[in-house]
């Protein structure tokens, strides 16, 4: 009996330390590269209804309510994103175009509806705050693996998911100075990320406080951003998230900027 | 505009007669947007108009509404909408005067699936200036913009049927719309150079401006055929209408100005470059009813070029800069017809513009500078503002309009003693 125990134990054992060493096969670099795919690029397209509320540290609210829609070209390479903003009322249907290439600026446009213009924006602002929030643009349209170096720091249990915690060092011009996540070991989402500033001092903490599983993909439904020097965070919620619905590459253009596709955002 | 008057009202029965051919079923109430802002600008500078301190005091409200048409309809399955905008004012400069001011009110539908048509009053904008405008001949109203107005009254808005096509080739808008003239300094509220009174002039202007009768060869035809090269934008425009401001003579004892014809042929490049967007644009304006420059009453043919380049600074800092060449052509033949009392205006104009932009406290506080300054005419129009969204509805703002000049007939020397400061503070819903 003792004997059978230590068998199962010796089985559960070995079996359990073969996961682990197939999972500490991935380089903390593969693990980036995968959060990076599960995360910014899940499926060949996705329309979500995004809502943040920035929160200042005295608690006054500000809300910004936009439809997302995204498509791939690639798995880590272009993509094309459409938002069209349904609040606050002073910038309602407005509406923002990016061409997002792997090795070169961002292509933007946005449409201001009441003079009727398109605007090219330039788009080499990627540590800039999008539409006021605590969210970089580079934190809602990722970051490509090479621009950092990574190494696994440990693994450890974060909210009952296993994790591993990965250090980035940046390798060129950066908005941290080093980031630390917390990916998840089974779908790779970032669970938690620490961004920290020349004084080695954390500043920024991601959070993703709720993930959903969406037509079978884990989908990160609820984050929040929090600058801790500033005390200011950004709730996003993330609702109606539809994926691979067939967004069709004409939606990403000049027509539809200026004339938003209901069927798809409203 | 301003008024509600005859062509408005055909305007509003063309569109909602449209609307109610196809028997909607209004499912409900649309919901409706917009704002309430109080606006007033202190004048810093004498002159003779109407009034010495300010030029700027009027409340407004802003109303808007869309439409999207469901069920089994024609103009549901051509997902067609009603968009409607208005404003209602009170404008204390002239004493409280109330108005209503229809800015949208249009039809919009796919009949197509590569055609897209916009029928009834709308805003038209394109081109790639910022606030200088080469091949976009659509009305402005420089009065709101020189007082202090927000920048979407800049735009004046056009009784037009838009046309918008995408075969695979190229993408093709094709606008047709009734004669709308820029709205200008008059002297009532805002003064400017009058040749009549030979100088700078406030309410003693009693020029007169005769604008194209309202009939189908009157109509103006605006075309742009755009493509996109990868990551730039090609463009070209025709114009076939009137000159949109009254600088020709019909009539010089009866002291009468007109809005003489003209087409504009042009095109633009925009995209990135040197880590930022570029752009260039030019036209050619060809004055139909003086092409060979001789007749010293119709304003000459001109060549407008633009270049403009932007760069995102980083930490919500943004530089824009513009430069702007306006060549008189066939010089000598104005030069030579011109009478001796007659002002002589300049072959060459170069003009630059550069635009600041900084944000701050989460992109709710916003800090501006627009300049403008021409080398040639020696003239300028510095535009400094201020704004700050207190909260998602409560935004205000601080601003000044400073044009100078050493002359009183350049573009912006003329303003010059419009100078205010003004304030503006909006409730948006």
């Amino acid at each position: 009996m003792i004997r059978t125990l230590f068998l199962i134990g010796a089985f559960l054992f070995l079996g359990f330390s073969k996961i682990c060493s197939a999972q500490e096969g991935f380089s903390a670099q593969e693990v980036i590269a995968k959060s990076r795919l599960a995360f910014f690029y899940a499926a060949n397209d996705m329309r979500v209804k995004i809502s943040m509320e920035l929160i200042n540290q005295n608690g006054h609210k500000r809300v910004r309510e936009l439809t997302m829609l995204r498509k791939d070209y690639e798995d880590g390479g272009e993509q094309k994103y459409f938002m069209y903003f349904h609040k606050p009322a002073d910038v309602k249907d407005t509406t923002f175009m990016v061409y997002k290439y792997p090795d070169k600026d961002d292509d933007r446009w946005l449409f201001i509806p009441a003079i009727d213009l398109v605007k090219r924006i330039a788009a080499n602002d990627k540590f800039s705050s999008f539409v006021g929030s605590d969210f970089t643009y580079e934190d809602v349209s990722g970051r490509k693996p090479e621009e950092d170096t990574h190494h696994l720091l440990r693994k450890e249990v974060l909210n009952d998911n296993n994790c591993f915690v990965i250090e980035s060092i940046p390798r060129g011009k950066a908005e941290y100075t080093k980031r630390i996540s917390w990916m998840d070991e089974n779908n790779f989402l970032p669970l938690k990320e620490e961004f920290y500033d020349k004084q080695n001092e954390l500043y920024r903490q991601f959070e993703a406080q709720e993930v959903k599983e969406i037509n079978g993909i884990m989908t990160i439904t609820k984050r929040v951003m929090r600058n801790l020097k500033t005390g200011h965070r950004t709730e996003v919620v993330f609702q109606e998230v539809e994926y691979n619905s067939g967004i069709t590459d004409d939606i990403f253009s000049e027509r539809y900027l200026r004339k938003a596709p209901m069927e798809w955002v409203k | 505009m301003g008024k509600v008057n005859l062509d408005t009202k055909l305007i509003i029965s063309a569109v909602a007669m449209a609307v109610t051919a196809s028997q909607p079923i209004f499912a409900a109430m649309p919901d409706m947007h917009g704002f309430a802002e109080f606006d007033y600008g202190a004048k810093v500078s004498d002159d003779n108009t109407k009034r010495d301190d300010f030029n700027l005091f009027e409340q407004r409200l802003q109303l808007k509404t869309n439409y999207f048409f469901e069920g089994e309809n024609y103009l549901a399955e051509k997902r067609a909408s009603v968009h409607f905008k208005g404003d209602f004012t009170v404008d204390e400069y002239f004493s409280g005067k109330t108005d209503f001011e229809l800015r949208e009110f249009n039809l919009s539908l796919t009949p197509y699936n590569n055609l897209d048509v916009k029928l009834g009053r709308q805003v038209l904008t394109w081109g790639t200036g910022d606030y200088l405008f080469v091949n976009d001949l659509f009305p402005k109203d420089y009065v709101s913009f020189f007082s202090g107005r927000d920048d979407e009254y800049l735009k004046k808005p056009s009784d037009a049927l838009k046309m918008s096509f995408f075969p695979s080739l190229a993408n093709v808008d094709f606008v047709i719309s009734r004669f709308e003239s820029n709205t200008i300094a008059e002297g009532d509220r805002l003064s400017f150079f009058d040749s009549f009174q030979g100088g700078i002039a406030g309410t003693n202007s009693d020029r007169d401006l005769l604008e194209p009768p309202s009939r189908a060869s009157n109509l103006e035809y605006a075309l742009r055929i755009y493509q996109s090269l990868e990551s730039h934008e090609l463009a070209f425009y025709y114009f076939r209408g009137f000159d949109k401001n009254p600088n020709s003579y019909k009539d010089e004892t009866a002291r009468q100005l007109f809005y003489p014809r003209l087409d504009v042929y042009g095109g633009s490049l925009r995209g990135p470059v040197m880590n930022g967007i570029g752009n260039v644009e030019f036209g050619y304006d060809n004055s139909r009813e003086d092409s060979e420059g001789n007749n010293r009453l119709i304003e000459n043919s001109k060549v407008k070029i633009l270049s403009g380049y932007e760069k995102d600074l980083g930490n919500d800092f943004k530089v824009g800069l513009q430069y702007l060449y306006e060549q008189k052509l066939d010089y000598d033949d104005y030069k030579v017809n011109l009478l001796p009392a007659d002002f002589v205006f300049d072959e060459l104009r170069h003009l630059l513009t550069q635009r600041i932009t900084k944000l701050f406290k989460n992109q709710t506080v916003n800090v501006s500078l627009f300049n403008f300054y021409s080398p040639s005419d020696k003239d300028g129009y510095v535009r400094p503002t201020v704004s700050y969204h207190i909260t998602d509805q409560w935004k205000s703002t601080l601003g000044a309009n400073l044009p100078w000049g050493e002359e009183d007939m350049t573009e912006f020397g003329q303003m010059k003693r419009n100078k205010n400061v003004y304030i503006r503070v909006r409730y948006s819903f």
